[in-house]
């Protein structure tokens, strides 16, 4: 069953088009790596699904449900960690988690749930303005990850950290589905980091979906289009480059 | 999610903030010269006033026609830096919570904030009224029930006022800008308070209601009846029209 | 060659647009009160500029004052939002240079939207009071006085916006301090002469008060004086950071 599915969803912003005709198809209990490079997209898709951007054409369907009608049981559902931190940099971590604990109606022990699962619990009392990149961006985490929604959308959640953190948010993320029952949207740039989360990969670049499906079926596709496949970054940067020589722009 | 407990969310939102502060500062000077100048009070120059109400008054003057606005317009300047300077709005926006909502408890903090400078305004009042007693040996003193209605309707009238600039404040996206615009509205209003269409500036609301108690003070200085008629339904359709639109383009410009 | 690259800063902040709007609505005060009460001033006798100036300028000063507070925390806002000034401290530039610029900027920009006003002036001047007088002269003399007497209040502000990386407790100070200064009783000499006050004296009154020497020697005191205290808090940031 798709958790996430989009028709022909398409966002223009004058004449340029962040995101044509996209048709995805993520599935319940997955994990769904979202790969592309720098402005392929990626941010437009998720903040569609939130409803911080409007469509310009297509639909999208979030566990049955359609934007804008059902805007505010979709996001009911979903934990979003978008873009740069979003955050009140006068505020402790632990003040800033409490604001959407208590918007989301959740029980009070969810906060302190949530720092301990990204490891910002020794840092609870400190000003968000005064976090490092990293820490900023496992405050995020865990406002995404707070109550456990069945739904995750993470915009690029590795970025900032140190090779230790990445390994440690990355077994976190691989882990949800099975832990809390969660569909996940991952997105990256980096292919070897979506290969060690994700069991589905979509791959956009310039707003157009090449390819959807498992590794393995990427790798399938790869060989009989005829790019290299024995290891999976150079697969990647061949697509895209192929994309871009067919005026993918 | 009640409006109460949205509220609370609000406010916990502007810890830190130093708002207090900027509410405080202003009460303060407001009301140090009045101190000092004390005896300027007896003289009234020709005005049929008591020094009592003269010291009142005169204190509430510079209140009602800058500071009371100008806080108003830098607490809406505070209101939306919190959301937009680390991006908080974008959190918000993507939470299960009505935008119009957020927007009115935004709003509702706004009022709030000018409340507690009233309650400073008022306690201000009677330290230096004491202090000015004690000083002079002249009983400064005015009845609290007197002050307090006399503040309440100011900051009541201050309402319409709030909330243009919380709309000024929401439209124009660069917040120096929407500042700007506040500061500058509120300096027309000294002249237009002498003018047959002061009912359609909210700016001039306080200055007109604490003029009214001038008026009711002293003789002849002003008018001392409120004229309800085109004002009340001015007013209310300024405030409903001005928070209609703030809600409806609320968050708006992230939503591009 | 930095004054290029300031007003390039500038760019699309809305800051030479804010000032010029700013300008019009200063200059909107003399003409709506002339369309509204006319014959109030013009049965007054003496000098026309005089007259307006006294039924306007408060007023006029009021928005100079206040579009030079905005102006400055705009200027400063531009720096502190995204760490460009965290990007000059690193170039080899004199932040002191980087701040006398903005105060060049700010001082000429603030001397048009003078020079507007007084023209505006001296039109209502012109068609409301025909044959009455009107020198050119008196009209120079009163548009560079009330230029440099607002020249402290331009270097004080800048001063504020610049020590406070949170633009809306500059922007804060600064309100209240126009604010404060413009209740304080004005019959006190020392107050007039402080930054954020002495923009509300009028030339004509100067003249008659025979104070013209002593703001004309103070204020371009005050201004260099109140840049000094920049160049200090720099150093002490310095320091501190």
């Amino acid at each position: 069953m798709n958790m996430i599915e989009t028709r022909n969803l398409t966002k223009t912003y004058g004449d340029f088009t962040a995101v044509s005709h996209l048709n995805m198809h993520i599935q319940k209990r997955r994990v769904y790596g979202f790969l592309g490079p720098n402005g392929a997209g990626k941010s437009t898709t998720m903040k569609m699904f939130l409803g911080l951007t409007r469509p310009t054409e297509g639909q999208f369907y979030i566990d049955g449900k359609t934007y804008p009608k059902d805007r505010m049981s979709i996001l009911k559902e979903i934990g979003s960690f978008i873009e740069s931190p979003a955050f009140y940099g006068n505020l402790t971590g632990e003040e800033n988690l409490e604001i959407i604990q208590k918007l989301l109606g959740l029980p009070k022990g969810s906060v302190s749930d949530a720092l301990e699962l990204v490891g910002l619990g020794p840092f609870r009392k400190r000003l968000a303005k005064k976090y490092s990149l990293g820490m900023k961006q496992r405050l995020g985490l865990a406002g995404a990850l707070i109550g456990h929604p069945p739904i995750l959308l993470l915009d690029e959640p590795t970025n900032g950290l140190d090779p230790a953190g990445i390994h440690e948010i990355r077994t976190l993320i691989r882990s949800l589905p099975r832990q809390y029952d969660c569909t996940v949207l991952v997105s990256s740039h980096l292919l070897p980091e979506v290969e060690l989360m994700a069991d589905d990969i979509g791959i956009l670049n310039h707003g157009r979906l090449l390819f959807e499906g498992t590794l393995d079926d990427l790798k399938a596709s790869a060989r009989n289009a005829g790019f290299p496949t024995d290891n999976l970054e150079d697969t990647f940067l061949a697509m895209i480059d192929a994309d871009n020589q067919r005026g993918g722009r | 999610m009640s409006f109460l407990s949205l509220t609370t969310v609000e406010l916990k939102k502007i810890r830190r903030s130093w708002i207090m502060l900027i509410l405080l500062i202003p009460v303060v000077i407001m009301w140090i010269p009045s101190v000092i100048y004390g005896d300027m009070n007896f003289d009234t120059r020709g005005i049929p006033i008591t020094p009592e109400n003269n010291f009142f008054i005169q204190g509430f003057m510079g209140m009602v026609w800058f500071m009371i606005p100008a806080t108003l317009v830098i607490g809406t300047v505070l209101l939306t830096q919190t959301e937009r300077s680390n991006n908080g709005i974008l959190k918000m926006l993507s939470l299960p919570v009505s935008t119009a909502k957020l927007c009115l408890t935004k709003f509702m903090v706004l009022i709030l904030l000018s409340f507690v400078q009233m309650v400073m305004t008022v306690a201000a009042y009677y330290i230096c009224a004491a202090i000015a007693s004690s000083m002079l040996d002249y009983n400064f003193f005015l009845e609290p029930l007197y002050v307090f209605r006399v503040a309440l309707s100011i900051y009541a009238g201050a309402i319409p006022t709030a909330a243009v600039f919380w709309m000024i404040a929401i439209l124009i996206h660069t917040p120096v800008f929407a500042a700007g615009i506040g500061l500058a509205s509120i300096v027309p209003s000294v002249l237009l308070i002498n003018t047959k269409i002061w009912f359609a500036y909210p700016m001039s609301y306080p200055f007109y209601l604490l003029m009214v108690e001038y008026g009711r003070c002293a003789d002849g200085i002003y008018t001392s009846e409120i004229d309800w008629l085109p004002w009340l339904p001015t007013a209310v359709l300024i405030t409903v029209l001005a928070l209609g639109i703030a809600c409806i383009r609320f968050g708006s410009v992230q939503k591009r | 060659m930095t004054l290029s690259l300031e007003i390039k800063k500038l760019k699309r902040t809305g800051y030479f647009p804010a000032f010029i709007g700013a300008g019009f609505i200063a200059s909107a005060f003399p003409v709506i009160n002339m369309l509204a009460r006319a014959q109030t001033f013009t049965a007054l006798s003496g000098d026309p500029l005089t007259i307006l100036m006294d039924a306007n300028w408060q007023m006029m000063a009021m928005i100079n004052i206040l579009i030079c507070v905005c102006g400055s925390c705009i200027m400063y806002h531009t720096e502190y939002a995204d760490n460009g000034l965290q990007k000059m401290d690193v170039l080899p530039v004199r932040s002191g240079a980087l701040f006398i610029t903005k105060f060049v900027i700010t001082a000429l920009i603030l001397a048009i939207i003078i020079v507007m006003e007084t023209a505006v002036l001296a039109g209502c001047a012109l068609h409301w009071f025909p044959g009455r007088g009107l020198s050119l002269w008196e009209l120079l003399k009163t548009a560079g006085f009330q230029w440099l007497i607002t020249l402290p209040t331009v270097m004080m502000m800048l001063v504020i916006a610049s020590a406070w990386k949170n633009m809306w407790i500059s922007l804060g100070i600064g309100v209240i301090l126009v604010f404060a200064l413009s209740i304080l009783p004005q019959d006190l000499l020392i107050l007039n002469l402080c930054p954020f006050s002495s923009p509300y004296q009028t030339y004509a009154m100067a003249v008659q008060n025979d104070r013209v020497s002593l703001f004309l020697i103070l204020c371009p005191v005050e201004t260099p004086g109140l840049g000094l205290l920049e160049m200090f808090y720099q150093k002490i940031r310095r320091c501190v950071q």
